[in-house]
């Protein structure tokens, strides 16, 4: 008798977990009528970890501003930032973690292409708009409903290095060095579709291993190839070592690489040797007297610490600007979803963003339903050893490349 | 009911030797029926991924634990078992029926090939020829264009006869009735003439022979039991993330497993599905220590995420120091306090 009226009480309860469940599964996760909930997944303890804290400030300084002004549509934001490691399984119990047990409503920032497309399956299951940064281009090309990349992905700003030396010399043997994984693949794919649009080739490539620091046989092997232009598709560390190399051998070649080496730091690593290096990137320098930099500088005074972060000459302020136009590009998602926020209305919104202004500190954001990249535009900027700052080469240029 | 004497060969080897142990495998049972009801997703994930875990840590126990054959190349096998459950899932249709055994055959089958180098490796050089062979496996998953390199590969939903599963809970059924499954084939294992030989190899590799045990056979066969188990573990998690990169499957792994055997209990069934639980949790724990003081405490909030892969190292060099014998011989001490209390050995 004390066994049926155990299991009766069981089911009873199971079912009533069961109906409970369906109750909720009825709202929207991370919505309330005063709240919505976003997740901005950096690194704190992985490869990328140098870039977690500039990303968490913009993000964290620019929802202080939203919200002081009231938030969007009457809610305001909680944010929660977690570390998701860069790594794919990392980033997959980090973004488990937020959906979860934080139940967030989208995830407009998370680091690494592998470690997004590792969530991404979870994102799809649960309805969550995500925005990866370092973007490979199959998350636009062929595209996915729950993916929104506000940031000019590597493939395209590879396509603009190539242009750029075969502009200024047609002739220009190129050759290129890249780390052996999506990031640098990626980095590869564009340079060499840039040259075979514009009637060239990449001579030689050489990739490396992550973490990699001698590249005396890669350099070796481009010196063999009669190189006049290496593109550079590395991290800060890598390229600095390839600058150092370049000056052992005693070899003038050009260097042109992305947005990762675009940082102060790369004047401590190589100083005067730096000069001359050219780097593309989606985002103008801090220092600029640009109404957008000037915008995130002045939040940045009030809700953050200016001194150490954007009033400090050596912080990495390419990473802050990056983060605050993810932030800037999910936010105008949720004004433009207003009260009845959904996923399906915020996708929606999303991709009703046209020329979205970013007051000139990265190329105007447009979405549409058929393009979940927000530009193809970067600019090219040149590094000033002597001021120990980048100036602008060129200004924002999509390639001509075919970019789908 | 709790004599532990046996009058029988066959009392002996009985897979359940005393009532208490069926009554609290009965309770256990019955709290993972019921628990799906009582946590959340999350807590449900947690619990998914500690059921693939122990899959893999068993598979591995058998290797090490019982056949003291050294492997840093696990984490490769379970990659391997991902990868084959993928791609014929993928490219050739094949059910999760057809599919999860492949994953482990395939597994079994270069695990072998893998083992044939044991009959002459022993200890660091085995280690590194195991290594050696992790790493030829991440280099190929990262340059085959065919699984797409380190941006991953979708992986199909499981489904068992038209039924699919799409939720943490019926997740969670099916890969706890995986890992029970798996945990009951190596108690069994263990009982037979093969187990017996596995840990005869262990003690002394010589003797072994001598009382006419084929090294060459039982070796191979610990490397592909092993791999087998990587495999099918591999095949699970695949259908279960629903989307692999091979960055999933580094060394770190192979060396996670290994720290879930060494903290669980070298050669205890036990101890493998101790050290899954352990080692799968800590991060976890971390993450709920870190939600729990961020508000109250933000400076020790950020000092725990910086220092969060230190944590998990100091715990298992505190566990490694304070009991050598890992979690398994924490349950034996507890086990023998009561069964003789009040008298104290």
């Amino acid at each position: 008798m004390k066994t049926k009226t155990f299991m009766v009480a069981a089911l009873t309860t199971g079912l009533l977990c069961l109906m409970a469940g369906g109750a909720f599964g009825a709202e929207v996760r991370g919505v309330t009528d005063t709240e919505v909930k976003l997740a901005c997944l950096v690194d704190f303890s992985g490869p990328g970890k140098y870039a977690g804290a500039s990303i968490s400030d913009a993000f964290k300084d620019y929802v202080a501003w939203v919200n002081d002004q009231g938030g969007v549509a009457g809610r305001k934001i909680e944010l929660i930032i977690e570390d998701g490691g860069i790594l794919p399984n990392t980033s997959l119990n980090a973004a488990k973690k937020v959906i979860m047990k934080d139940g967030v409503f989208a995830i407009p920032f998370i680091l690494g292409s592998a470690g997004a497309s590792a969530i991404l399956p979870l994102c799809e299951e649960n309805s969550v708009v995500m925005m990866p940064h370092g973007a490979n281009k199959k998350f636009f090309d062929p595209g996915n409903k729950w993916v929104f990349v506000p940031h000019t992905v590597q493939y395209s700003m590879a396509c603009l290095a190539v242009e750029h030396i075969l502009q200024k010399n047609p002739k220009a043997r190129i050759g290129m060095i890249y780390q052996d994984d999506g990031f640098g693949r990626e980095g590869l794919e564009g340079a060499q579709a840039a040259a075979k649009f514009m009637n060239s080739q990449i001579v030689e490539a050489a990739p490396y291993k992550m973490g990699t620091i001698d590249f005396s046989p890669h350099m070796s092997t481009l010196k063999g190839a009669n190189v006049d232009w290496i593109v550079l598709w590395t991290y800060l560390p890598q390229s600095a070592a390839v600058i150092k190399q370049k000056t052992k051998m005693g070899w003038d070649v050009k260097l042109i690489s992305n947005n990762t080496t675009g940082v102060p730091p790369l004047f401590q690593l190589v100083g005067d040797e730096s000069e001359g290096y050219l780097l593309v990137t989606p985002y103008a320098p801090g220092y600029m007297d640009l109404p957008g930099i000037n915008k995130a500088k002045e939040v940045n005074k009030k809700y953050g610490n200016f001194e150490k972060q954007l009033g400090n000459p050596v912080y990495p302020d390419y990473l802050y600007l990056a983060g605050w136009g993810y932030i800037a590009a999910a936010v105008e998602g949720l004004r433009r979803a207003g009260k009845d926020l959904t996923p399906e209305s915020y996708i929606k919104a999303l991709e009703g963003i046209k020329d979205f202004d970013m007051g000139g500190m990265c190329p105007n954001m447009t979405f549409g339903p058929n393009r979940h990249v927000s530009s193809f535009s970067s600019l090219i900027l040149r590094a000033d050893a002597k001021n120990k700052r980048f100036v602008i080469e060129e200004s924002f240029k999509e390639p001509r490349t075919p970019q789908h | 009911m709790g004599d532990k004497f046996q009058t029988s060969y066959k009392a002996d080897m009985a897979l359940f030797q005393t009532l208490w142990v069926k009554v609290w495998l009965g309770i256990f049972a019955a709290s993972l029926i019921v628990c799906p009801y009582f946590l959340s997703q999350y807590q449900l994930g947690i619990l998914n991924e500690i059921s693939i875990a122990v899959i893999g840590a068993l598979g591995l126990n058998l290797l090490i634990g019982y056949t003291g054959q050294i492997s840093l190349g696990h984490g490769a096998f379970v990659a391997i078992g991902a990868y084959t459950t993928a791609l014929t899932s993928a490219y050739w249709g094949l059910p999760f029926v057809v599919t999860l055994p492949l994953s482990g055959v395939m597994a079994a089958l270069l695990g072998m090939i893998v083992g044939v180098p044991a009959l002459r490796l022993k200890g660091l050089y085995l280690a590194l020829g195991t290594l050696a062979f992790g790493f030829i496996v991440e280099y190929v998953l990262f340059h085959w264009d065919l699984i797409q390199g380190d941006m991953g590969m979708a992986v199909k939903r499981i489904s068992i006869g038209g039924y699919e599963i799409r939720t943490e809970r019926d997740h969670f059924y099916c890969l706890t009735a995986f890992a029970v499954l798996a945990t009951l084939c190596s108690k069994n294992i263990i009982r037979s003439k093969i187990g017996r030989s596995f840990i005869a190899i262990r003690d002394r590799d010589i003797a072994a022979e001598a009382m006419g045990i084929p090294l060459a056979k039982y070796k191979v066969m610990a490397f592909g039991v092993s791999s087998f188990y990587a495999g099918i573990a591999g095949g699970l998690l695949a259908h279960y993330q629903k989307w692999i990169v091979p960055g999933s499957f580094d060394l770190s792994l192979s060396v996670t497993y290994i720290a879930m055997i060494v903290l669980g209990g070298l050669g205890t069934i036990l101890g493998s599905v101790l050290g899954a639980v352990l080692i799968t949790s800590i991060p976890h724990g971390i993450v709920y220590t870190t939600d729990l003081v961020k508000d109250t405490y933000p400076v020790l909030g950020s000092l725990i995420v910086d220092l969060k892969v230190g944590i998990f190292g100091l715990i298992v060099v505190l566990a490694l120091l304070f009991e050598p014998q890992g979690l398994a011989g924490i349950y034996r001490r507890v086990k023998l306090y009561w069964k003789t209390w009040p008298f104290r050995y």
